[in-house]
């Protein structure tokens, strides 16, 4: 009986000692190398092939929410939302032929297409969106992009309350992909400042933190170690993971 | 008790294949709790959708925490809702600092060691089930247990394992964009997200129905047969 007593005790205290045990392990540098050892994996696994499933207009939800970081607070932005991003223009650059200095003007008068697919949040909600806007393919294929470029960086206008960007990354095969979109209109409006205006992306094979908002500039690198935390992303750089397929 | 042939009978891969299933469960369950927590509702739905939610656990006022299960409202304060929040006091969180990988708040980290110990999960199982294989016979591994006891086996190794393995996989956009099938069969994305949940509420029935059992039925020859095999 006391043997049981003693298993019982013991398989409680597995159970209770399970959250202890893994917070402390947590902080450390080498258990950090080992939990990120499934990101290649699934990275590898999951990929970035195939096409995200499109919905129709009855499945899109009128009221998308909102999260990620609060919308720019800058004067200049508040000044581009006034003028309605008159004064707006969209910069590629760095490893291309061609570098481009797109107007909202432009982007606007561009050949658009509209997608119906469904955002999937890191937090675990999705939502069913129609995006309208330009495949980021054309308009790399517009700046050509050099041999030695392997991501496309995306620049934002918002900053959190440290100062720090944010800005986004994708290798340069899931920024051709076709369903990558420079997002201009949502659900049939012009993008709405909390919503990313005017110009965001959308990457419907990954979770939403990959779908960069306030997009101002593109930048192809041929790494990502030398931007800001070195790890391609304002949320990489805090945890979460480059890859964000699952 | 059939002592005899109890011995020798845990095939070193299955021992390996138990042991792992036991730390990668705990280790599942805790992280994905710290994982619901970051959206703490489920809804029976391809999308988002309040209409169709199955259960929510929150906080309408300070100290207060509510759940909601099935339309039904239960004040379950400090431990759902309102509870300990990992930092040394008590806030707005669905499940409790004492059973989430880490303690507190922390989706990123939450996440990471999910999605590590998914594929041990599921390592664990393949090596079950190469076993089972060399085995040859179903029936000489599950001979020795009891109808209701192989049952339950059964339909852990078969069904439950499996399902839990393929609703988490039916919540990767990435795989939705090769296999639309996948959320499909279970109703969409967030419908999957809640099977995921109800198969780890299963998969802990199993578990503590299992461990009660072991401990009331020769747990220490028990525990040896399945670290030693003999």
């Amino acid at each position: 009986m006391k043997r049981r007593l003693f298993l019982a005790g013991g398989s409680g205290a597995l159970l209770a000692g399970c959250s202890p045990i893994g917070t402390a392990l947590n902080d450390h540098a080498s258990v950090r190398r080992v939990l990120r050892a499934a990101e290649a994996l699934d990275a590898r696994v999951i990929g970035g092939s195939g096409l995200a499933r499109e919905y129709t207009l009855a499945d899109v939800r009128r009221d998308p929410p909102v999260t990620s970081l609060p919308v720019p607070h800058s004067d200049r932005y508040a000044h581009l939302i006034a003028s309605r991003y008159e004064g707006f223009s969209l910069r590629v650059d760095g490893l291309v032929q061609h570098p481009l200095r797109l107007t909202y003007r432009v982007l606007q008068g561009a050949r658009k297409v509209t997608m119906i697919t469904r955002h999937d949040c890191v937090e675990g909600w999705s939502v069913v969106v129609a995006w309208t806007g330009i495949p980021l393919a054309r308009i790399l294929a517009a700046a050509r992009p050099l041999r030695a470029a392997r991501f496309a960086v995306f620049h934002c206008m918002d900053r959190d309350e440290t100062g720090a960007p944010y800005y986004e990354s994708l290798d340069v095969h899931q920024a051709y992909h076709p369903q990558t979109l420079l997002v201009l209109e949502m659900n049939g409006r012009p993008l709405s400042p909390d919503h990313g205006a005017p110009v965001r992306l959308c990457v419907p094979l990954q979770l939403g933190y990959k779908s960069a908002k306030w997009i101002e500039r593109i930048e192809l690198v041929p790494s990502l170690r030398s931007l800001y935390g070195g790890n391609g992303g304002y949320w990489e750089d805090r945890g979460y993971e480059w890859f964000a397929g699952i | 008790m059939h002592e005899e042939r109890d011995s020798n009978r845990h095939p070193p891969g299955v021992r390996i294949a138990h042991w792992a299933w036991v730390l990668a469960l705990l280790i599942l369950v805790s992280s994905g709790l710290q994982i619901f927590d970051a959206a703490p509702y489920l809804d029976a739905s391809d999308q988002t959708d309040p209409v169709h939610r199955l259960l929510a656990i929150g906080s309408p006022a300070p100290g207060v925490g509510v759940t909601v299960l099935f339309g039904h409202t239960y004040v379950t304060t400090g431990w759902l809702g309102w509870v300990p929040d990992g930092l040394g006091g008590e806030s707005a969180r669905a499940f409790p600092s004492w059973i989430t990988i880490p303690a507190y708040q922390d989706l990123a980290d939450g996440r990471r060691w999910h999605l590590l110990f998914a594929w041990i999960f599921g390592a664990a199982w393949a090596l079950r089930m190469a076993c089972l294989v060399r085995s040859k016979a179903l029936g000489t591994t599950y001979a020795m247990y009891e109808p209701l006891q192989r049952g339950a086996y059964a339909v852990t190794t078969f069904v439950l394992i499996p399902l839990a393995v393929a609703t988490g996989l039916a919540l990767s956009p990435g795989l939705d964009a090769r296999f639309h099938w996948l959320p499909a069969i279970f109703g969409g994305r967030q419908f999957a997200r809640t099977w995921h949940f109800a198969t780890m509420i299963a998969l802990c029935t199993f578990f503590a129905v299992h461990t009660f059992q072991i401990l009331t039925h020769g747990p220490i020859r028990r525990l040896r047969s399945m670290i030693t095999g003999r």
